[in-house]
């Protein structure tokens, strides 16, 4: 059935196509030129060759240049014929199901309607005119499996397919490999060795030739010996020989070089052996001997050494060493960079005549280093010790006793006798008058006894001696000082007698004496001069101290300790009335005194500077009859000079104190349980009780007469439980809340919450400075640094105001 | 060379020959020569549309094949 359809849709096809006849006909070259592709045995009908076509086509190439590119091609198909072997199938079905589909459609249509088409020539001339390429029309390729002619499929066998290609590679590879050999056959190769080495014949008879042939060289140099002695040419033969062994390197051509080493590294009784050093080739320079494996020890101590990270920079270390042939070194700056500035200075020694080199002068360098080392003083000294306080042994034996004499009780006695009869005629020259005046000068009290003084001055012997006046003390005293620093390092510090010691001691305590009379002396005398003086004041100011001091007093206001701190206590009623006021008596009578001038004063005059303390007084004795005229109106009011409570209370009571309730914070009542609210259920039926109706008041009520012009002005205040005055519409709302008895919810809260906070912080913000105290910390940190400004730059951690600045 | 045929439903049926290499674009034209309308008023369909730039030759024609036209107001 299927295919009577496809017959007739072929007879069909094939009426109305009549272009596609050149179809039909494009398709036996296609075909031909499948088998000229011997390769492809498998076309794979049409369709594959189609695929293979519009797979070559994909890669871009045409058909037109299939026959170039048919080996590409053909590959290429292979390849994407063993990847998509199923496709084609599947296609053709699909394909011939659908060409059966259109077919009929077509045949149907082409049955009903008109299928314009044109011819080539015009469809070419269109093509023309669209700019288009004319149709090629050998290039047709058309499917060989149509409906018309279904031919079997060649098959494609992918296994004879790799076959040959493996093939093909493989004598690619051989021809290569040909080639190469070609090239490379001239050379000898390793495996081909003289056979002569595997066979014991062949060496044999090699070495026999070998010799054969030395033995034929012999004979021929023999032969031309003696022909150059014949010709007399042997002696120039023979210089030309000695040349050459001259010119042979020996030991002696050692001389002169260097080698690389300390020569402490070599040790004795071993073999090292030396190479020249790498030279660059267009470098010019001596030659250098070095053992690698000490170049390479040498570079590993070093490393080692710089591995150690030792300090690069000593702060404390002397900027001049001493090296150790007692040179100076100077410490240069950046020492550690020396080496990679200038380069490295190994340690070398230079070989000598014969190519030797022993390490003499280095040993005697030694030497010298070690003696001047021994003969080096170091200038730091012995350090601190302990100071013992008891000599060692060794010092003991220096240390020597010393003897001791007897006291001299005596001349102590006699001092002590001495200074009562010095006090007599100290006494009668005391009361002359002239105590020290600026008349008599310095140290001087009279003429005639100044001689007798400078006597005593030079006698240098104040010990037994009084002195006339007083000044003239300090200078003897001075004297007797230098005398006595005179003594003491005059004596041997190993002699110490007892005696002196005592003298010395005996002098000082004769000096304290003497100074001690003198300012009793002295105390006398002016206490004595004190009492004249007030003698003298109290005269005066009992004859006119109003007239002529009484401004002076008025001007000046005496402070006395006592008499402030009674003026402060006020009135005390039972002053006096103890009777042990003798000693102030004097004090208080002024002090009384005063008080009726400056009351007096205050009274005629009027000013406020002499006043000043009645004023005061006047105050409080206000107050305190304040105090006693409130005792009169009720019995409760409280006696105010009890105490400060007392006032306070009755200030308060009066209402002259404005009182603040301080609402302690108290815990806000929980808006989900509403507390039972203070207030109470009116129960009017109780009034019906027979017995408090009596009580009960039906007379005529008035409001009060005395209570006419009473306006209170009520003022309500609501608070909330911080404290806070509330606005009309919080209050409301905090009534509302406790009315409803449920508050806010989560959110209203928060909010209030939150505006309350924000009103906390504006009240807390300072009016003068950022809300972040930047102009305080500002100020904080010039303070610290001492500027008038700040510098920006740098990290902020620099910027807190706690930095230690110099 | 190939044969398109395309069908409009409404009593349109062209043939156009066509090289394999051509594309879309210029078998568009041809049918456009051939029916009447512009050419890039047409929109070729089967269950899918094609687009301008693709050789007819690909895989998703055939040689033969039969494509409708659809005349579209995009373009």
């Amino acid at each position: 059935m299927g295919s009577s359809k496809k017959h007739r849709g072929e007879k069909e096809a094939a009426g109305t196509t009549a272009a596609a006849g050149t179809g039909g006909a494009t398709e036996q070259p296609p075909r031909h030129r499948e088998h000229k592709k011997h390769k492809h045995r498998s076309s794979g009908g049409g369709s594959s060759g189609g695929e293979r076509r519009k797979r070559s086509r994909e890669r871009g190439g045409e058909r037109g240049s299939g026959r170039r590119g048919a080996e590409a091609e053909a590959r290429g198909g292979a390849h994407g014929r063993e990847r998509s072997q199923a496709e084609p199938s599947e296609r053709r079905v699909k394909r011939e199901k659908r060409d059966e589909g259109y077919e009929a459609a077509a045949s149907s249509k082409t049955s009903s309607g008109d299928a314009s088409s044109l011819s080539i020539e015009e469809t070419n001339k269109l093509r023309a005119k669209l700019g288009l390429k004319p149709l090629e029309v050998n290039a047709v390729k058309k499917e060989a499996g149509t409906k018309e002619e279904p031919v079997a499929a060649d098959v494609i066998n992918p296994m004879a397919l790799r076959q040959r290609e493996e093939l093909r590679e493989k004598l690619a590879a051989a021809k290569e490999k040909r080639l190469l050999n070609q090239k490379l056959g001239k050379i000898k190769t390793l495996g081909e060795d003289d056979p002569w080495l595997d066979d014991t014949a062949a060496w044999i008879e090699r070495s026999r030739q070998l010799q054969k042939e030395k033995d034929l060289a012999e004979k021929r140099a023999k032969l031309l010996e003696e022909m150059d002695q014949e010709f007399g040419v042997s002696t120039l033969v023979e210089e030309e020989f000695e040349q050459r062994r001259q010119d042979l390197y020996s030991a002696r051509d050692l001389q002169g070089l260097t080698v690389e080493h300390a020569i402490d590294s070599f040790r004795e009784g071993e073999t090292v052996v030396l190479t020249l050093k790498d030279k660059g080739v267009l470098q010019e320079g001596e030659d250098v001997l070095v053992n690698v494996n000490m170049v390479d020890k040498e570079r590993a101590d070093k490393n080692v050494e710089l591995r150690k990270k030792k300090p690069d920079y000593l702060p404390y270390a002397e900027d001049e060493s001493v090296d150790d042939l007692a040179q100076q070194k100077p410490r240069s700056i950046l020492a550690k960079y020396d080496e990679e500035l200038e380069g490295e200075r190994p340690h070398s020694f230079r070989l000598e005549q014969g190519g030797m080199a022993d390490g003499l002068r280095e040993r005697e360098l030694e030497e010298i280093r070690a003696k001047l080392r021994l003969q080096a003083q170091s200038l730091s000294s012995v350090g601190p010790r302990l100071a013992s306080e008891y000599l060692s042994p060794e010092e003991m034996v220096t240390f020597k006793k010393t003897k001791r004499r007897v006291k001299k009780i005596r001349k102590k006695e006699k001092e002590v006798v001495m200074r009562a009869d010095d006090l007599l005629p100290l006494g009668d020259q005391t009361q002359d008058g002239d105590f020290g005046s600026r008349l008599r000068g310095r140290g001087r009290r009279r003429v005639p006894e100044v001689e007798e003084e400078a006597l005593e001055d030079e006698e240098k012997d104040p010990v037994a001696q009084p002195p006339p006046s007083d000044d003239t003390r300090v200078e003897n005293m001075d004297i007797s000082d230098e005398e006595d620093g005179g003594a003491l390092p005059s004596g041997s510090p190993e002699v110490l007698e007892e005696d002196e010691a005592e003298l010395e001691l005996q002098k000082q305590l004769e000096k304290g004496r003497r100074l001690r009379q003198l300012q009793q002396l002295q105390q006398l005398r002016d206490s004595g001069e004190k009492v004249v003086e007030i003698v003298k004041k109290l005269e005066s100011r009992q004859r006119g101290w109003e007239e002529e001091e009484d401004p002076e007093r008025k001007g000046a206001i005496v402070f006395n300790a006592t008499s402030e701190f009674c003026r402060t206590l006020g009135e005390i009623p039972t002053y006096g009335l103890a009777g042990n006021r003798e000693e102030q008596e004097e004090l208080m009578d002024f002090e009384r005194d005063e008080e009726r001038s400056a009351n007096g004063g205050s009274e005629s005059d009027g000013e406020e500077n002499i006043g000043w303390s009645t004023v005061n007084l006047d105050e409080e004795k206000q107050q305190q009859d304040f105090s006693a005229s409130s005792t009169t109106i009720l019995d409760e009011e409280p006696i105010v000079n009890r105490g400060l409570a007392a006032a306070l209370l009755l200030c308060q009571n009066k209402g002259l104190l404005e009182t603040t309730v301080q609402k302690v914070a108290r815990v806000k009542a929980p808006n989900k349980s509403l507390p039972s609210a203070v207030y109470c259920i009116e129960d009017k039926m109780a009034i019906d009780d027979k017995y408090s109706r009596r009580e009960e008041y039906r007379g005529f009520t008035q409001d009060f007469k005395e209570k006419d012009g009473y306006k209170p002005d009520v003022k309500i205040e609501y608070v909330d439980e911080t404290g806070r005055k509330l606005t009309p519409k919080e209050a409301f709302r905090q009534l509302s809340h406790r009315f409803h008895g449920k508050g806010s919810g989560k959110m209203k809260t928060e909010r209030r919450m939150k505006k309350l906070d924000e009103e906390a912080l504006l009240k807390k913000m300072s009016s003068s400075d950022t809300p972040l105290g930047t102009v305080a910390l500002l100020q904080e940190k010039q303070k610290a640094q001492k500027t008038p400004y700040i510098v920006l730059s740098g990290s902020g951690k620099s910027m807190n105001a706690n930095t230690i600045t110099k | 060379m190939i044969e398109v045929v395309c069908n409009d439903r409404l009593g349109k049926k062209v043939r156009v020959k066509c090289n394999t290499d051509d594309t879309i674009g210029d078998l568009k034209k041809l049918i456009a020569a051939q029916t009447g309308t512009r050419w890039n008023k047409i929109v070729l369909k089967k269950c899918f549309s094609l687009k301008d730039v693709c050789p007819v030759g690909t895989r998703f024609l055939r040689t033969t094949c039969l494509w409708e036209i659809m005349k579209s107001m995009m373009g």
